[in-house]
């Protein structure tokens, strides 16, 4: 079918499902996921291979025509928006719904049809005017879903966090798409690569968009934010629309072009956020803020890919930065795929238990098997270990990082470190998420709420099961996927547009298939063995002690301690212990707690500082008329005294 | 029909030859002790006994908990086939299969971390965050390694990368090497297999309450991926591409004797070193790696 009837019939589906999302739950859902299925229809017919999409509207919007384009690259995250944000549609009709929440379903559903809307836009508009719209219209429909559950204090303190951070950011947008509309003469956006006077702009969108990606150091709103959502919302938010950020990186730095240090600095950002955001992770007792500082994880490789990819942009164009890139962008739709499924499965816990605190859980596997086994595939998708489709995507970003240190560039060196931070972030996400896993699917219930679990519905359990097969998917069979990656980094630097592959995914996707079939067989074998030989139950060994109690597992604040301890000069944990004391020690107690670093060491003082300056100068108005006659009256002698000095 | 012999030879070396080697390293102990020691081929024994037994398993345990030890097994024995072997070369060699060879062993480390978690033990948990916490730092060493050799041959291939002649960095690199090796297999100063006080243990306070054929398949990975790091280690320094290749195939068994025997030595003269000092040796094998990869860096200027 025409791209432009697809995209018709999905904006009027949508529209539709705003005005049903008040009264009709059924026929809402139904229209969000006819028009998703449209999205996605019209994205992949332009991944596979379709022209790109452009439009001209007669009717205007704001005094600016509408221009809308569906490239590549649109393409790409228009197809993540498609199956996530169906997916999360369905979940959130079971994980949000009328029954358990009269007062905020209906209001939740028709902003989560706004955001929806606003986020295809914001994808396909080609009009800065119209992008920033679109912009600041789902930024406001994914604060209403937020604060969806406002009742409580901390969901309105992460809601206020994330519209003051969102506003920053729109305000160096609004700041870059002015100054871009005023140097070109016009709203429209497109390629020119060739107008090096536009270059600096890139900073105004680095921090911008970088902000909305939840970039470090720029990640203070996200954690806070991500936690508190609902886990449907969650999802989105840390699927989705952190990765608009992205696309607005990659998109104005493919259409504009960069000044020289863009690559270095983005690179370095993205190492930044890899490292720092995995060691914070490490530190959380909450299990939603954990998945949150992962996301800042996640955003980092994504960057890292990007970053060197400019890099090369501005080196000539070399195959490891087609690798990067490719890499990314990759990374963007995985991360989108694992980390929606993993929200869900926290949702799930969540829904189940009514708690986040990973100390208050355990053992859910017996209640929840479906829950625990599709989040464990997404750790594993996230750990980026073969044979899914995280390890995919950071082999192409390694494979870039090597090719570039092979080439003895100038960005050898920086690929060196990189290629080790990231073997680095690998190994501290593995171990982050053997704690996640272990903590609260595994052992012993550490309260009756994890002991009276039980497992959420057939909707939720479709819905993590459509992405847990993606990522499965995306793991074995690379290939298929390769050919949608490659025209979006053709699409970014024509240099680089052709399909074919620079790496060996076939032969990794056959490893990748021997490998599934291998354990399906080695442990079936092993599984036959053992029930023929006998199977008896024991209490787990604890060095003979008779009464072992769930109190005495591994938590989550005990199994991240050794890791924090190594970051602890930047991570800053807050420790208060009250030792034992004495022969007969009755009292003892360690709470250890890691805070939001950033937020409360810096941006908070911050804040203050410029609050304690403002103090000062509030003390000239104070209300006294007299006094206000004074300073006309200083004003007018001071003028004058200028006008003096300055005519002799 | 050649590939299928070929398969098979390779298959024989790992599997069965994998067992041979902790009890060369026992009697090497036994040796230095001044002991008979146990025989060579204790292991081989240990794993018909362990393969015949009943299991019993933890009350809070998952039927995973007996299938993650076959995952674990199947992704070092992958590992173990990307890496070549002496005149055999590689099974399946590709641009980036270094990377695949560290991933594997990472997932092999999740599905043992993950089969501890499920019993609910204190010492199985103090068991694995000491063990994913290393990881951290020998991968980083591992990472600066595979680079090291890497820039050395000029490619991401195993095959290739582990063919040219020894170069400059090849003492630093073996140190570096041997010193993960020793982390990564919970050998001493890291992890003492012979003790039997779990609060000390690594390795095997996380395997503790696993028994009958999965404890089997453990151990016999665990061997695997003691071969398996040892082979790429004399690979890695010794130049065996140009010989013939029988005497490749000595070069390499001797090498491997070699380290195994120097593994032995290890434990006969160091004792275990405190916690807090690991972190410390495990810093020195990833600067060891990071020098190598200077040299190679330096070495390789035109």
């Amino acid at each position: 079918m025409h791209t432009g009837l697809l995209l018709l019939v999905a904006a009027a589906a949508m529209l539709t499902s705003i005005g049903a999302g008040w009264r009709a739950p059924r026929v809402w859902l139904a229209a969000v996921l006819t028009s998703l299925a449209a999205v996605l229809a019209a994205a992949l017919a332009v991944l596979g291979g379709g022209a790109e999409w452009v439009w001209r509207g007669g009717i205007a919007v704001g005094g600016e025509g509408l221009y809308l384009r569906l490239d590549a690259i649109s393409a790409l995250f228009l197809a993540l928006l498609g199956v996530v944000g169906a997916a999360a549609s369905v979940y959130a009709g079971e994980y949000w719904a009328e029954a358990a929440h009269p007062r905020s379903a209906r209001p939740g559903r028709v902003w989560w049809s706004v955001m929806l809307l606003n986020l295809g836009w914001v994808l396909l508009a080609s009009n800065g005017l119209h992008f920033l719209i679109g912009w600041e219209l789902f930024t406001l429909a994914a604060y209403f879903l937020i604060t969806l559950d406002r009742q409580r204090r901390e969901v309105r303190a992460a809601g206020w966090l994330y519209l003051g951070a969102s506003h920053a950011a729109v305000l160096a947008l609004f700041g870059f798409f002015t100054l871009l509309a005023v140097r070109t003469g016009s709203w429209d956006l497109g390629p020119m690569r060739d107008r090096p006077e536009l270059a600096p702009l890139f900073w105004l969108a680095l921090f911008g968009f970088g902000l909305k990606a939840g970039m470090f150091p720029l990640h203070i709103w996200l954690p806070s934010a991500h936690a508190t959502a609902p886990s449907h919302v969650s999802a989105m938010l840390s699927g989705v629309t952190l990765k608009i950020g992205i696309y607005g990186l990659v998109r104005f730095s493919g259409w504009l072009p960069v000044p020289l240090a863009a690559g270095a600095v983005v690179a370095g950002l993205g190492v930044a956020s890899a490292v720092l955001g995995v060691a914070f992770a490490l530190g959380q007792h909450d299990l939603k803020r954990l998945l949150a500082y992962h996301s800042v994880e996640n955003i980092g490789i994504i960057l890292l890919g990007l970053g060197f990819a400019l890099v090369a942009a501005s080196q000539g164009n070399p195959g490891w930065g087609r690798l990067a890139l490719a890499g990314g962008l990759l990374h963007v739709w995985n991360h989108g795929l694992f980390k929606a499924l993993l929200f869900f499965g926290a949702g799930s816990v969540l829904h189940s238990t009514g708690t986040r605190e990973m100390s208050r859980l355990g053992g859910l596997w017996r209640a929840m098997p479906w829950t625990a086994g599709s989040f464990a595939l997404g750790a594993v998708a996230i750990s980026g270990l073969p044979p899914l489709n995280g390890f995919v995507s950071e082999w192409l970003v390694y494979l870039g990082l090597i090719d570039a240190t092979l080439a003895r560039g100038a960005a050898a060196w920086a690929a060196l470190g990189a290629a080790i931070l990231l073997g680095v972030t690998g190994a501290l996400a593995l171990a982050c998420f053997v704690k996640v896993c272990g903590v609260v699917f595994l052992g012993a219930p550490r309260s009756n709420e994890a002991a009276g679990a039980h497992e959420c519905g057939p909707a939720m359990r479709g819905a993590m099961g459509v992405l847990a097969g993606m990522c499965v998917a995306i793991g074995l069979a690379p290939l298929v996927f390769w050919p949608a990656i490659a025209r979006a980094a053709g699409a970014w630097n024509p240099a680089w547009a052709g399909t074919d592959p620079p790496a060996p995914l076939l032969q990794l996707g056959w490893v990748h298939v021997a490998l599934v079939l291998l354990v399906a067989v080695a442990a079936g074998w092993l599984w036959r063995r053992v029930r023929a030989r006998g199977l008896a139950r024991a209490v787990t060994w604890d060095c003979g002690y008779a009464a072992p109690t769930a109190r005495m597992q591994y938590t989550a604040g005990s199994f991240g301690g050794l890791i924090s301890e190594w970051f602890a000069g930047i991570l800053r944990p807050e420790r208060h212990e009250q030792r034992p004391e004495g022969y007969f020690p009755a009292a003892a107690a360690l709470t250890e707690h890691t805070p939001e670093t950033v937020l409360e060491r810096v941006v908070e003082p911050a804040g203050r500082a410029v609050l304690r300056v403002s103090a000062l100068v509030r003390r000239l108005q104070h209300g006294r008329v007299q006094a206000y006659v004074m300073y006309i009256l200083i004003g007018l002698v001071a003028l004058a005294a200028w006008a003096c000095l300055a005519g002799a | 029909m050649n590939s299928i012999l070929d398969l098979i030879l390779r298959l024989d070396c790992w599997l069965l030859l994998a067992p041979l080697l902790p009890g060369i390293i026992n009697k090497v102990k036994a040796w230095v002790a001044g002991r008979r020691g146990p025989p060579v081929l204790q292991l081989y024994y240990d794993l018909a006994r362990l393969w015949k037994k009943g299991v019993v398993m933890s009350t809070l345990a998952s039927p995973a908990f007996v299938v993650l030890p076959a995952v674990t097994w199947v992704a070092v024995l992958g590992a173990a086939m990307l890496l070549p072997l002496g005149p055999l070369g590689a099974g399946l060699s590709f641009r980036g299969d270094a990377l695949l060879l560290l991933y594997l062993l990472a997932l092999g480390r999740f599905c043992t971390a993950w089969a501890a978690m499920e019993t609910g033990s204190a010492f199985e948990g103090m068991g694995t965050v000491r063990e994913v916490s290393y990881a951290v730092l020998a991968e980083a060493a591992m990472i600066a390694a595979v680079l090291s050799l890497s820039v050395q041959s000029g490619s991401i291939s195993l095959a290739a990368m582990l063919a040219p002649a020894m170069g400059a960095s090849a003492a630093l690199l073996a140190a570096g090497l041997f010193i993960v090796l020793l982390a990564e297999n919970c050998r001493v100063p890291f992890d003492d297999p012979a003790t039997h006080l779990e609060l000390t243990m690594i390795h095997e306070v996380m395997v503790l309450d696993h028994s009958g054929p999965p404890l089997a398949v453990i151990l016999h990975g665990a061997a695997m991926k003691l071969l398996l790091f040892t082979v790429l280690l004399v690979q890695a320094v010794l130049p065996m591409a140009h010989l013939k290749p029988l005497l490749a195939a000595a070069v390499l068994a001797g090498g491997v004797l070699a380290v195994t025997v120097a593994v032995g030595l290890v434990e006969s003269l160091l004792a275990r070193f405190a916690f807090r000092r690991v972190p410390l040796l495990l810093t020195t094998a990833f600067l060891l790696c990071l020098f190598a990869l200077l040299v190679a860096w330096k070495g390789g200027l035109p």
